[in-house]
């Protein structure tokens, strides 16, 4: 087999043996996302289509539709809903869009274009150390800072709220850590601005903010947008924080500020007590559904994406 | 006019508004950490054991004898001359009064006791110690809770004899975790190391220009985009029952969770190493390849090795990942802090010793608090040191 490559191509036999042991390497790297795909939806799917060892089998439509996540006994119940942790975690996501886009792509404007250099370089810095901060630590300064604040909060205004655990205390967390991702990607699409569409703007007489705002932000509002999608995909997929301070509701929707939530993900870490039955099961379920709308809305911003963006980004 | 410049004016202020949002978010992060787990950082938080545990021990035969004691300048410590201990009024984090041993001479029959516990022979006691009571031959017992004064003074009583004492190791140290943390970088970076660069070469250097090489860079490329606890259901479901059926491990364990932590640091791997080698001049590649070598002996020997800066770089940045890494753990590795680790069983890294003390009730937001403190330090030294071996080794080149 190595000597008919080797007639084809100017390859030497030791090239040939490894070029083919490299791509063997590749080809299993590339593997893993495929192995994910199935494995996961191999296990998920059990819990639907199996009767579970006598308990019948889970109602997919229940599932993507009731308000509760579980009805009944661990192990005994196959009475699971997932659909409240749907709209939470939508919710959630989008709450967290609208705090972290703005101050997001503000701060990046500030940085690529008003900040004096030294003051730019240091602000990139501070950006790249909040965004390499583990989530487990927002989590944690999440229920020892932000919970108690809530808390507070919520007294004052006259509302009842579970010691801070709450949708308001989770969109906090998840903005907090998606403005470094929304900063990054916004800056270097306005640092790709061509510098000419800026002067041009200033040579009509606009103002220097002027010209940031109307031209240099629309200009790169692609980039921007490419940000969005990559934060927006990260707050959905974000486990330890959101289960540390979103108080782990069982059901829901909940779309008051102080009410407790939880979320797709937030569900799949709650206490993993045995590694077999529906209750194990159920999780890989819960997995499929958290790629299924991650792919989703995805899908969905490249659509808007694509609408609103530049035709010729 | 004037309105212009007013409006002009709030929309300059919001940008630095808001970029002063992201300086006091950062700000409050390490503030917290610093004021909540600062106190709690020592020496002994590395060594010792997080689970107390406590002891019965009997003193072997010794002569009675007066030990010369170094001078303790406290008012809390009460020196023993007779047994050359010195013990501590100390305050627990419940706020009770306890005793604690700040000194132990190391020809002191309490350095080593027996033990009187089942199938250990000997315990030693040591300065991480706190006595609770100690018994004697017909006196009443010393009782820790009648101060360590009362306790120190019963004991320097040539009168009694000692049947038994009872002491604890308090634990709360993350000796555990910090191992398991170790065992994992080292793993990982083992298996996803030379996979992540030999794929980076093979996509630079070797991969024809095909649907076949493309579809690969996408499959990759895609897994940036999976979450982290997703990679913990692969695990459970794919490496835990292969490490089961291959090891001695009968359950989660810290093979399973650096292979998956292997996935994911993967795809960082490879894009940083081919970013580098991307910018190996193609003319080291031509020159060598005039000279004779093969296209093995370029790569290998030429490429590569000018790639060294980019490797060290994904290293630094996997070895971040590793350490902050805890959903997929949770999963893969269990969430149970162990102070005996092997890697066929469950234990905890550091991030996931955090999540383990915060899901408990009540939460240890303190010990939590130190923990993240040393592994934000960690963070911020990686950070530091990819900027300074980019900067290093442009220097270098340039000379």
């Amino acid at each position: 087999m190595t000597s008919k490559t080797s007639n084809k191509t100017s390859l030497s036999q030791t090239d040939t043996i490894v070029t083919n042991a490299l791509m063997v390497l590749a080809l299993i790297a590339s593997s893993f996302i495929i192995m994910i795909a199935v494995f996961i939806t191999a296990q998920g799917i059990l819990p639907l289509i199996t009767n579970n060892r006598g308990l019948g089998s889970v109602n997919l439509w229940h599932f993507l539709t009731d308000t509760v996540w579980l009805r009944g006994d661990y192990f005994v119940s196959t009475v699971y809903g997932a659909g409240f942790l749907i709209v939470n975690t939508l919710y959630i996501a989008l709450l967290t869009v609208l705090l972290s886009f703005p101050v997001g792509v503000l701060t990046a404007l500030f940085i690529a274009r008003i900040a004096p250099r030294p003051i730019a370089a240091a602000m990139r810095t501070i950006i790249e150390l909040l965004a390499s901060v583990p989530s487990i630590v927002f989590g944690l300064v999440g229920v020892g800072l932000f919970l108690p604040l809530i808390y507070n909060l919520a007294r004052s205004l006259g509302f009842n709220s579970a010691g801070g655990y709450s949708v308001l205390g989770t969109v906090f967390v998840l903005a907090l850590m998606s403005i470094p991702t929304i900063t990054a990607v916004a800056e270097v699409s306005i640092r790709q601005v061509d510098e000419s569409l800026a002067q041009a703007a200033l040579a009509l007489g606009a103002t220097p903010t002027q010209a940031n705002f109307k031209i240099v932000l629309l200009a790169a509002k692609s980039g921007i947008f490419s940000g969005v999608i990559l934060a927006v995909g990260r707050s959905l997929g974000e486990a330890t924080a959101v289960a540390l301070v979103s108080g782990n509701a069982r059901s829901g929707p909940s779309f008051g500020l102080f009410q407790t939530t939880a979320t797709i993900t937030s569900t799949l870490l709650q206490g993993l007590k045995e590694t077999v039955g529906i209750d194990y099961d159920i999780r890989f379920t819960l997995g499929i559904l958290l790629m299924i709308v991650i792919l989703l809305t995805n899908a969905a911003l490249n659509f808007v994406k694509r609408k609103v963006g530049n035709q010729d980004a | 006019m004037r309105k212009t410049r007013l409006s002009d004016r709030l929309l300059q202020i919001s940008t630095i508004l808001s970029t002063l949002v992201s300086i006091i978010g950062l700000g409050l992060i390490f503030q917290f950490v610093f004021a909540r787990g600062l106190s709690l950082l020592s020496i002994d938080l590395f060594t010792s054991n997080y689970y107390g545990h406590n002891y019965i021990a009997e003193l072997k035969p010794y002569e009675e004898m007066t030990y010369s004691m170094p001078n303790f300048d406290d008012e809390d410590v009460f020196v023993i001359e007779r047994f050359g201990i010195a013990l501590r009024q100390g305050i627990d984090l419940a706020g009770n009064g306890v005793v604690e041993v700040e000194y132990v001479h190391p020809d002191s029959p309490f350095n080593t006791m027996i033990s009187a516990e089942v199938g250990v022979d000997t315990v030693d006691m040591d300065a991480n110690n706190i006595i609770d009571r100690i018994s004697y031959v017909d006196h009443p017992t010393s009782l820790s809770r009648r101060g360590a004064e009362v306790m120190a003074s019963e004991l320097n009583d040539p009168e009694r004899v000692i049947n038994q004492v009872f002491f604890a190791d308090l634990g709360g140290g993350i000796r555990g975790s910090l191992i398991t943390t170790l065992w994992l970088i080292f793993m990982t970076l083992l298996m996803a190391l030379p996979m992540g660069v030999l794929t980076a070469v093979y996509f630079n250097e070797f991969a024809p220009v095909n649907m076949l090489t493309k579809t690969m860079r996408t499959f990759i490329e895609t897994l940036t985009g999976v979450p982290s606890i997703i990679y913990g259901l692969l695990g459970i479901s794919v490496f835990v029952p292969l490490t089961v059926a291959l090891t001695p491990a009968v359950n989660t364990n810290l093979i399973a969770g650096s292979m998956t932590l292997a996935v994911i640091i993967l795809p960082i791997i490879i894009r940083t190493t081919e970013e580098s080698l991307r910018v190996v001049p193609q003319d080291h590649r031509a020159a060598s390849l005039a000279l004779g070598a093969n296209k093995t002996q370029t790569t290998f020997k030429v490429v590569l090795p000018q790639a060294t800066q980019g490797i060290l770089t994904s290293t630094f940045l996997a070895i971040g990942r590793i350490i902050g890494e805890s959903a997929a753990l949770i999963f893969v590795l269990g969430a149970i802090v162990r102070d005996r680790v092997s890697i066929f069983e469950q234990s905890t890294s550091l991030a996931v010793h955090i999540w383990s003390m915060m899901t408990d009730e009540p939460a240890n937001i303190a010990l939590s608090s130190t923990i993240a403190l040393l592994i934000l330090a960690v963070v911020l030294i990686l950070n530091v040191s990819i900027k300074l071996s980019v900067y290093l080794f442009e220097k270098r080149g340039k000379q």
